[in-house]
């Protein structure tokens, strides 16, 4: 070996150790997780028979076509949310005015498995330009799964008039409508949380129904495979239950079902019948629960919403039931912890 | 005569492309600018002759800084334009998120032993993964040796991914400079370790060769463009616009997610990949997925190839050559030693390197001086002699 050669290796192995070390020292020192302020659960919801729902709105008054809305973007009263689930996807380009809810932090609690604080989601709200009698209407990606869900918590927490873009982000593109990649702002609004304990329901409530103390009708929205017990989850998803199968008593609607191909709802006597060849028709309250909530939020809000029922989301759903011990389940394709 | 025939039928083939994608259903406008983007790479790439490898060999070998202003330049104007878009996509950095897919990754001991490896593998197989792609376009024999090396190299990863996730990655701090300076702040101290860098270099860069006083005539510009090398800090604006305009657009530059999904794809369907890779999908960088189908990524590097091809074309470069026996064994273990690299830092040169450093991640610069001492490593060892 050259004296050259030998001067470069070197170099190199120098080099090579002073980064482990910058490393190291960076991975040692780096300053711990601060502890995760703990939220207290919403308490369980009062029994749904105290308070009652709404009237039924008109179908124009829950769900805006995109022409609505695009004669509406520079009204003051109007404030429109994105809530999608692709990263990025807001960022390159929304409807114009839209804010920005990430479902992960601005719609959920991120510590406890709970839907975000009141204080919290007061304040986001605000900082949005919310006020108590703001028209919010909502959209997304993914047929508004999540605008659906964000729809849920706005109702919870007293917004009175939220409103879902029908045919969702996609028929807005597909139009060839404006975006725009600029972040809004607005003067803080002065929306004050008043909560509502009649559109949620805990594991208790479920069971009450399931040993037939409480005369509700439970609807699965998932997919026929699902709800028979045959698969445990679609493909790719990760959060799974030790059964399969659905909640005994539960008639078995898939969300998809209630929008026509171009992915807007079905008219009101359509979405009506849909419902009703399936025995929900109105006259009993209902629960509407999937695999972790956000599916099952889309029919709460054909439901209550559109149709006018009195319906809460279980949105433990099928994960926190089937991986709940002591309660029975119904699985008619005989899958037990994954084998026949 | 041929040849300039041949470059105009490549760009008819990537214009009629891109209407075609922007056409069909489902794919859009993003499938299509991909396209579009990745030919625009591969056209800079090829004729600024930007190979990372090559770079820094120049500058390893030879004491030849020249070629390593176009890095400079590349992530100086990228930080420019990323400081800009982060300020309309992210206004608050403090909040606590990171931008959107920004490719901002835990900084661990597996990031620098992957760039070590990557720079290793560089200098076996004689360039990067975006070098190999715009050889492919060159006529190169070692590129398609050492990409389909990249394939196994990405299996390997996916097989020792949860080992290292569990050991070191969980853990490892995602450190994005904008959440503590700001966006100003960041750019500011971005631009002035580049200033510091382009400082000292200047000593190691060759007199420039005389130049005769010419006529700004169309002969003049058709060699300035398509015959002649690039000047390396016009290649590096250009590559850094690029940059810009993908993250703006689409996502951040990077070269190996459609790489890495063919690699998970095939694996899945063979039953050889993990049954879950832990916190992999939690990650932005060069995220790999299961699909059945051509990814905007895929019509980015297909345009890289197809750019760089129409390039070669007009300067006279591409010469098809048949890969060497030693060579090939070298390019084929090299491209797996940066498979590896590449899917255990969720990115390459392009994907880490650049459009990491370009996001005032702390990730990119770790991986950046790994992979140059992988680089330096090789040539002592004088592992390139083959290729």
């Amino acid at each position: 070996m050259d004296k050259t050669l030998l001067r470069t290796t070197g170099a190199a192995v120098a080099g090579a150790l002073v980064t482990l070390a910058i490393v190291a020292i960076i991975s040692s020192t780096r300053p711990q997780p601060t502890a995760p302020s703990t939220v207290a659960p919403t308490a369980p919801a009062a029994p749904a028979a105290a308070s009652s729902p709404r009237e039924p709105r008109k179908f124009e008054d829950v769900v805006v076509s995109t022409e609505w809305l695009a004669q509406n973007l520079d009204n003051p009263k109007v404030r429109v949310i994105e809530v999608s689930v692709v990263p990025g996807l807001y960022e390159r380009g929304h409807i114009p005015g839209a804010v920005n809810f990430v479902w992960t932090t601005d719609f959920v609690d991120t510590v406890s498995r709970n839907i975000i604080a009141p204080e919290r989601f007061q304040e986001l709200a605000r900082a949005a330009g919310i006020n108590n009698d703001t028209t919010i209407v909502l959209y997304g990606d993914n047929n508004n799964w999540f605008a659906a869900w964000g729809a849920w918590v706005f109702r919870q927490y007293g917004a009175e008039d939220v409103r879902l873009l029908d045919g969702s982000r996609s028929k807005w593109e597909a139009e060839n409508r404006e975006l725009s990649t600029r972040a809004p702002s607005y003067p803080p609004g002065d929306f004050t949380v008043r909560q509502r304990g009649d559109l949620r329901v805990f594991l208790p409530d479920v069971l009450k129904v399931v040993r037939g103390e409480d005369n509700r009708v439970l609807v699965d929205i998932r997919s026929p495979d699902e709800f028979s017990g045959k698969i445990f989850a679609p493909e790719g998803f990760q959060e799974l239950a030790v059964r399969a199968g659905h909640i005994p008593g539960a008639v078995n609607v898939p969300w998809k079902q209630a929008l026509r191909e171009d992915g807007t709802f079905k008219s009101v006597e359509e979405l009506r019948k849909l419902y009703a060849d399936a025995g929900v028709d109105g006259s009993k309250p209902v629960i509407t629960y999937c695999r972790i909530g956000e599916r099952a939020s889309h029919t709460w809000f054909v439901l209550s919403e559109i149709l006018g029922y009195q319906v809460a989301l279980y949105d433990g759903s099928w994960t926190e039931y089937g991986n709940s011990v002591g309660v029975p389940i119904a699985n008619p394709a005989g899958t037990i912890w994954g084998v026949k | 005569m041929l040849r300039y025939g041949s470059a105009a039928l490549v760009c008819v083939a990537l214009l009629a492309g891109a209407y075609l994608l922007q056409a069909t259903p489902g794919r859009g406008a993003s499938a299509a600018l991909s396209l579009l983007i990745g030919a625009a790479l591969g056209v800079a790439f090829e004729r600024g002759r930007f190979c990372f490898f090559c770079i820094f060999r120049d500058f390893i070998e030879q004491r030849n800084a020249g070629p390593l202003y176009a890095i400079l330049m590349a992530l100086a104007v990228s930080g420019v334009g990323y400081a800009i878009v982060f300020g309309a996509f992210l206004p608050n950095p403090a909040s606590g998120r990171l931008a959107p897919d920004a490719h901002i990754g835990p900084v661990s001991p597996a990031l620098v032993v992957a760039g070590l490896a990557f720079g290793i593998g560089m200098a076996l197989s004689g360039a990067c993964i975006s070098g190999h792609l715009y050889r492919l376009g060159e006529g190169s024999g070692y590129a398609p040796l050492a990409l389909a090396g990249s394939l196994i190299g990405f299996g390997v990863g996916f097989g020792t991914w949860n080992w290292l996730y569990v050991t070191t990655i969980a853990d490892a701090p995602v450190v994005w400079l904008p959440h503590w300076i700001g966006y100003g702040g960041s750019l500011l101290l971005h631009l002035t370790i580049l200033g510091i860098l382009a400082l000292l270099l200047l000593r190691h860069v060759p007199p420039l060769p005389p130049r005769p006083i010419r006529q700004l005539d169309i002969t003049y510009l058709r060699e300035a463009l398509f015959r002649d090398r690039w000047n390396p800090l016009v290649t590096g604006a250009v590559v850094g616009i690029i940059g810009v305009v993908a993250y703006l657009r689409i996502e951040p530059l990077g070269v190996t997610a459609q790489l890495g999904s063919v690699a998970r794809t095939v694996m899945n369907q063979a039953g050889w990949l993990p049954a879950r890779l832990n916190g992999l999908d939690s990650f932005a960088g060069c995220a790999t997925q299961v699909v059945q189908t051509i990814t905007d990524n895929g019509w980015l590097i297909g345009g890289l190839a197809l750019g760089a091809f129409g390039a070669a074309l007009l300067a006279g470069r591409f010469q098809p050559a048949w890969p060497r026996a030693g060579g090939s064994v070298t390019a084929l273990l090299g491209g797996v030693l940066m498979g590896w690299g590449a899917m255990t830092a969720l990115g390459c040169t392009v994907g880490t390197l650049l459009s990491g450093i370009a996001a005032f991640a702390l990730s990119g610069w770790v991986f950046g001086v790994a992979v140059f001492t992988g680089v330096w490593c090789g040539i002592a060892l004088r592992l390139h002699r083959w290729t």
